[in-house]
């Protein structure tokens, strides 16, 4: 599949977004194509997270637009985003650590229900019918990033790489065709690194998910993307299949450092 | 399920035979998606002569022999039951063995017929550059796209087809059930074990040990061995008990604690992991927590302190072993150490040895040959000459 052939699924045009008349982005445009890895590099502080947060909803841009899905993204909240199939991870976890696996990996489940507050409340109407089937969910995921050893464990008991990998389950409960993940490799062993690696790729490949990651790995990066997009100081430097951004010289001086 | 049948003297006949008389009771329980999924006898009966029909109508005959690169999964038993009833043999591989080795058995056999359990047991093949006349996988997640594995068969699919006609087993007592495969000293070695070999250990053991249909047994890692065919299989199907797969490797000790089985058919690793397991979480020697375990579990002691060693510390400790219910906990193949079966017997766990019967031979003809058709044409000469 040839990105001009692609179906776009996210498209960026002209995106702008400044904290106090400070720039965090300037005028980035790029689109993701349907069902391929995206992987947004760039130096610390370059606005990676900044964009990130755009595409989930968190920040409104000031200048451009956003397409998802052939539509027209105006002033959408961080709650519709994720009503339109975008879900996320976050750099830092953000887990209920005092909660169990399957109770954080339930969470994700939210959007999906159909029953009322009241309904889940009282446990009556469509609350009772709903829970086997959100239960059933949860699992698919939880044996599908292989964490049934831990499913009845505290999350704040688990070790980093392994809260990591629920962050990611809860993200993937929510059937998301967009998913962003913010760094999901930080932190963690080479072994770790693999076996997230390997998540994400079946992720993409067997469901189906687009996803667009963040993550200061060139080497996991360079393994896994179909598409790089590189950020400096708020700006777009490259865009392209890993091996053309690979050669660009301008991202080669302003991240890379060295010609591999 | 037709008629009931007149000889039970080899494995798939048992099965037929309880399929009959106890279709409704549990055959099989397989934690998956955290909940214990059954198959009754019936189910299962019904599910291996739809995967026999499969292997029928790809050419798997007589004398053929069904290579099993998979974990213990109830699809693993239905093909190596399927294989069996359409009087082929099944060829079990463990995934956890070295892949090394694995890789240099499978390249020297070139089995025709291969059931993997996924990508990486599939990979294995293709790194013994196997290439087998019908492949079925059990998890199909990395092989889209896959180019090397486009031909093999999803194991989920095929099961949809109609089951076999045939509804008497094909196989008959002297024939091979299972064959397994070992690098030795000089060359590789098979141990071939016949249904009545099997099934005259499995009495044996349903005998002495007086197992009977409540039993709840567990079929945790031990499977690709002999041994477990003889001391866990063979009895299950005599005896129609309960037969249960964890949901993982990872998970087993926390599925035997939720399942507490009658029968654990378990080999010297099993038992040594699980007294590891237990000192890693007691207390420090010292501490007094420590030192109230070691005073009620002391060898000699009174009335007093065994009633009191029992509610306080057996017990509790049998739970956290899952062994709270056992009755037959056997042990198959090398003996423990001392202090293994010291600690089981201090908790009033009586492990019993089961001498493996394990003949290992070279094959004096190719190994490749055993499963291709010349020797296939042989065994249903000889088939009709046994059963004529």
């Amino acid at each position: 599949m040839t990105r001009t052939a692609a179906t776009q699924l996210l498209e960026l045009d002209n995106i702008s977004l400044s904290f106090k008349g400070v720039k965090a982005i300037t005028d980035i445009s790029f689109s993701v194509a349907a069902g391929e890895i995206c992987a947004l590099i760039g130096p610390n502080g370059a606005g990676k997270s900044s964009l990130l947060n755009i595409i989930s909803g968190v920040y409104q841009p000031q200048r451009g637009r956003i397409r998802f899905d052939n539509r027209e993204r105006r002033g959408m909240r961080a709650h519709d985003v994720a009503v339109r199939g975008v879900a996320r991870t976050f750099q830092n976890i953000a887990l209920f650590k005092g909660m169990s696996v399957l109770d954080n990996v339930l969470t994700g489940r939210n959007l999906k229900r159909r029953s009322s507050w009241i309904e889940q409340a009282l446990r009556i109407g469509r609350a009772g019918r709903e829970d086997d089937s959100q239960r059933e969910a949860a699992e698919r995921v939880i044996e599908f990033l292989h964490l049934q050893p831990w499913r009845d464990a505290w999350v704040g008991t688990l070790p980093y790489g392994l809260q990591k990998r629920v962050e990611l389950a809860r993200a993937l409960a929510a059937e998301p065709r967009l998913l962003l993940l913010d760094e999901p490799m930080a932190g963690m062993n080479a072994e770790e690194k693999q076996l997230m690696s390997r998540f994400i790729v079946d992720i993409n490949r067997e469901l189906g998910t687009t996803v667009v990651l963040i993550e200061h790995d060139i080497g996991v990066v360079m393994d896994i993307s179909d598409h790089v997009v590189v950020l400096d100081y708020g700006r777009k430097i490259g865009d392209g299949a890993p091996d053309v951004v690979r050669q660009n010289p301008e991202v080669i001086s302003a991240y890379l450092g060295t010609r591999h | 399920m037709g008629t009931l049948t007149e000889t039970l003297d080899t494995l798939p006949h048992w099965l037929h035979q309880q399929a009959l008389e106890h279709g409704t009771d549990v055959a099989l329980r397989h934690k998956h998606l955290g909940v214990w999924q059954v198959r009754t006898w019936r189910q299962l009966a019904d599910e291996v002569l739809r995967l026999a029909s499969v292997l029928q109508a790809r050419g798997f005959s007589v004398g053929a022999t069904l290579t099993i690169i998979s974990r213990p999964t109830p699809q693993a038993i239905v093909a190596a039951l399927a294989a069996q009833w359409l009087g082929g043999a099944a060829s079990l591989f463990d995934p956890l063995d070295g892949v090394a080795g694995q890789v240099e058995l499978l390249g020297e056999l070139q089995p025709d017929f291969v059931l993997a359990e996924g990508y990486e047991e599939l990979s294995r093949l293709g790194a013994a550059q196997v290439a087998p006349r019908v492949v079925i996988y059990l998890d199909k997640r990395g092989l889209s796209g896959s180019v090397a594995f486009d031909q093999a068969l999803d194991y989920a699919t095929l099961i949809e087809a109609k089951a076999l006609d045939e509804r008497v087993p094909l196989a008959h007592a002297q024939q091979t059930a299972f064959v397994f495969y070992r690098r030795g000293p000089q060359a590789i070695e098979q141990q071939r074990i016949s249904h009545a070999e099997l099934l005259q250990h499995g009495q044996q053991l349903v005998q002495r040990e007086g197992l009977r249909r409540q039993e709840e047994a567990l079929a945790a890692r031990g499977f690709a061995s002999g041994d477990q065919a003889r001391y866990l299989l063979a009895p299950w199907l005599i005896a129609g008990f309960r037969l249960n797969f964890p949901e993982n490797l990872a998970t087993r000790d926390r599925d035997r604690r939720e399942l507490g089985p009658t029968l654990v058919a378990g080999t010297r690793e099993t038992y040594e992991r699980l007294h590891s397991y237990v000192l890693e979480r007691l207390p420090a020697p010292g501490d007094g927590a420590r030192r109230l375990v070691d005073w009620a579990l002391a060898a000699r002691s009174g009335p007093l302190r065994r009633f009191i060693g029992q509610w306080l510390v057996r017990r509790p400790l049998r739970d956290v072993l899952g062994f709270s219910r056992i009755h037959a906990p056997l042990l198959v193949g090398d003996a423990l150490k001392p202090e293994t079966q010291a600690f089981f017997d201090t908790l009033g766990i009586n492990v019993r040895q089961w001498e493996g019967a394990a003949h290992w031979e070279v094959p004096t003809i190719s190994l490749a040959s055993t499963t291709h058709e010349p020797d296939e044409r042989q065994s249903q000469r000889a088939w009709k000459e046994a059963t004529t």
